[in-house]
């Protein structure tokens, strides 16, 4: 029973990492129909430019750990924000009126030329955060060992999952991104200009993936310019198994995945954990071919 | 006009057919590295090494009385990406290969170059089967895992633990040191409690931490990459997990300290001599020019044992008098003996493995600086 507790705080922990990755694909999706292959890689440069401001502006140092980390997220999410937009004007927008196989080319293009220009500015090796920056306390609940962080991660990634869903649902703002998923020229009708609408996706899918890169870097310290391609691809796998273009979707989906895997690896084998988890995504699909929260067609995004 | 066109005619046809003989005036040796992926540190490695000695071979008057051009395909770390490299090495004129890092990738040009008829070096390529393959032009500066199977057996037994949990990473390599430990552990009577492999490139271990404490090992026995061990280090580090850790060669990488930080301490692993510990005149005076040039050392010794392939590949050149390919390898074969490498001496058996015995048991001390054992 402990292990099995054990093992599904380890599951959520990283669950909580697929999940906010797997809201910028969700996004992109519910509105473009476009799955955006380089978000994994704009997760990989919130883990690098966090590294960076970190170790440039010894934030922590000058304002104390709380606030220093609270400063670097905000900045780390409008930078990874900024470069969504980029992206999206530079990769997508011309390719609006053209078949959906060349957008899809094009993000895999965009996704190889994000990852090796990381690679040119920052060199191939292993990047790693500096050791001392994040306290060490390990919470002990009835003999479970939770990392204080592992908590905190979790929780900072239910509360921007809740913020963006509360944003989507109950502003104005949220209500044009849902209308332009349902139906573009029908938006366009109604005075929505679409176009801002798809920049504004841009700005919160990759704001999130940006912010998940920087908790990976803070918490495993680690951080690589391949990095993103497997969190991508969880992440998506996850999007699908919520059901793509949905946002609680991608947040059920994202920690289902984590625990599955955990799970998997606890009680079946390690070596087959990710077959374990495509296996009962293949089974989900199966079953419910929109995925576990697909079903509400209306409410897409 | 005429005139004007025949000697432009002619002026070119000079042109060109200078070009052709300045082609066919230099010896290619073709460098096969992983420049870019996961493992492009090492594969950046290898070409400042190789290109480092080309430079040097090179003021000493080449090889045959020519100079040595280096030509340089990346393999990406990657089995695909490598036979699409080795088909382009091919096609160039080269008279032999150096490289590459991982076995599979390895593997994955063997066969290419042996039909090209181009004798292959590989530098950080320890799986067995690729010299069991019956390929009589291909060599390789790395030890075999056989070897390093039985050393890692060696050093566990020697330090005395009982229970042992294997976990590899299910690559060509880490399966067959982890099988080859597996079996001579078990033929000796030492109780192997835990086998399992892990998915590389994750962030997050914990899941497989915690099913190994669950196994109850005295000691762990890792045999993948360097990454994923340091961020196993640091994640049993933060679990207050004691159990210490021993590693194959692939941790052999100072990235190991970056990434695992103080949780590296007391980290065991195999390996051949490291870039600094090798003791020749001949090393150590290429390590200084190296750190000159370059201002780093060599990131392993894998680097090093591809600037080996090239030195051996240039002796086999200039031993054979020929860039004919099996010259050059009955030479490797049969003359090359006590070869001076920068990693020791160098001399290769009918297989074209390298004889004697390279790997030390090294340990991470509290500064995360590597010392060499003695046991």
């Amino acid at each position: 029973m402990e292990e099995f507790l054990q093992q599904l705080t380890n599951g959520l922990a990283v669950g909580g990492i697929y999940a906010l990755i797997a809201l910028g694909y969700t996004m992109v999706y519910g509105v473009l129909k476009l799955i955006n292959f380089a978000h994994g890689d704009l997760f990989t440069y919130g883990a690098y430019l966090g590294l960076t401001l970190l170790t440039s502006l010894a934030l922590t140092d000058r304002v104390g750990f709380a606030l220093g980390v609270l400063v670097l997220v905000l900045m780390v999410m409008g930078l990874v924000a900024i470069l969504g937009a980029m992206l999206e004007r530079a990769a997508y927008r011309p390719l609006r009126e053209s078949p959906r196989l060349s957008a899809v080319v094009s993000a895999l293009g965009a996704s190889i030329f994000l990852q090796n220009t990381l690679m040119l500015v920052y060199g191939a090796r292993f990047q790693v955060y500096p050791d001392e920056i994040l306290p060490a306390a390990t919470l002990d609940v009835f003999g479970l060992y939770i990392p204080l962080m592992r908590v905190l991660i979790v929780l900072a990634s239910v509360a921007m999952m809740v913020a963006l869903y509360l944003f989507i649902q109950k502003t104005r703002i949220g209500t044009a991104i849902r209308a332009a998923a349902i139906d573009q020229s029908a938006a366009r009708l109604m005075g929505i200009d679409v176009n801002r609408v798809i920049l504004l996706v841009f700005l919160l899918g990759p704001a999130l993936g940006g912010a998940a890169g920087l908790m990976v870097g803070l918490y495993y310290g680690q951080v690589n310019f391949t990095m993103g391609w497997v969190y991508g691809m969880k992440a998506f796998t996850a999007a699908i198994l919520g059901g793509i273009g949905n946002i609680p979707g991608a947040m059920v989906g994202g920690l289902l995945l984590g625990v599955i895997e955990a799970l998997g690896a606890a009680y079946v084998s390690i070596a087959w954990k990710d077959a374990i988890a495509f296996c009962v995504l293949i089974l989900i699909l199966i079953v419910r071919p929109t995925g576990l929260l697909g079903e509400r067609v209306a409410d897409k995004i | 006009m005429k005139k004007q066109l025949l000697t432009l005619v002619a002026a070119v046809g000079l042109a060109l057919g200078g070009g052709m003989v300045q082609a066919a005036d230099t010896v290619k040796i073709g460098l096969m590295a992983p420049l870019t992926g996961s493992w492009a540190s090492e594969g950046q490695g290898m070409k400042k090494i190789v290109e480092l000695l080309a430079e040097q071979q090179n003021a000493k008057g080449g090889v045959l009385g020519k100079k040595i051009e280096v030509v340089t395909e990346d393999d990406g770390g990657d089995a695909r990406t490598a036979s699409l490299a080795a088909q382009r090495l091919t096609t160039k004129g080269v008279a032999t290969v150096v490289g590459t890092y991982g076995s599979a990738v390895t593997e994955a040009s063997q066969n290419i170059y042996d039909e090209a008829g181009i004798p292959q070096i590989a530098n950080g390529s320890t799986a067995i089967r690729l010299t069991e393959k019956g390929l009589k032009k291909f060599f390789r500066t790395a030890p075999r895992d056989d070897e390093q199977g039985r050393m890692a057996a060696q050093t566990i037994e020697k330090l005395g633990f009982k229970k042992v949990a294997i976990l590899h990473d299910s690559s060509a390599y880490a399966k067959g040191l982890a099988d080859e430990a597996n079996a001579l552990l078990k033929k000796k009577g030492t109780e192997v409690v835990f086998f399992d492999a892990l998915t590389p490139k994750e962030s997050d271990y914990t899941a497989i931490l915690t099913k190994l404490k669950g196994a109850g090992p005295d000691v762990v026995l890792f045999t993948g990459y360097y990454p994923e061990a340091g961020l196993l280090l640091k994640q049993k580090k933060g679990m207050n997990w004691n159990v210490p850790f021993i590693g194959g060669d692939a941790n052999n990488n100072a990235d190991l300290i970056k990434i695992a930080g103080k949780a590296a301490e007391g980290f065991y692993f195999l390996s051949p001599p490291q870039p600094q510990d090798l003791d020749t005149a001949d090393a150590k005076a290429f390590l200084t020019d190296y750190q000159k040039k370059y201002n780093e050392l060599p990131p392993s010794i894998w680097a090093v044992l591809a600037g080996d392939g090239f030195r051996v590949m240039v002796a086999g050149i200039a031993g054979a008098k020929s860039t004919d390919a099996t010259k050059i390898a009955d030479y490797l074969h049969k003359d090359l003996k006590n070869f001076s490498g920068l990693s020791g001496p160098i001399a290769f058996d009918a297989k074209g493995d390298r004889e004697g015995e390279v790997y030390r048991v090294y340990k991470v001390d509290a500064d995360g600086k590597f010392v060499m054992q003695k046991l």
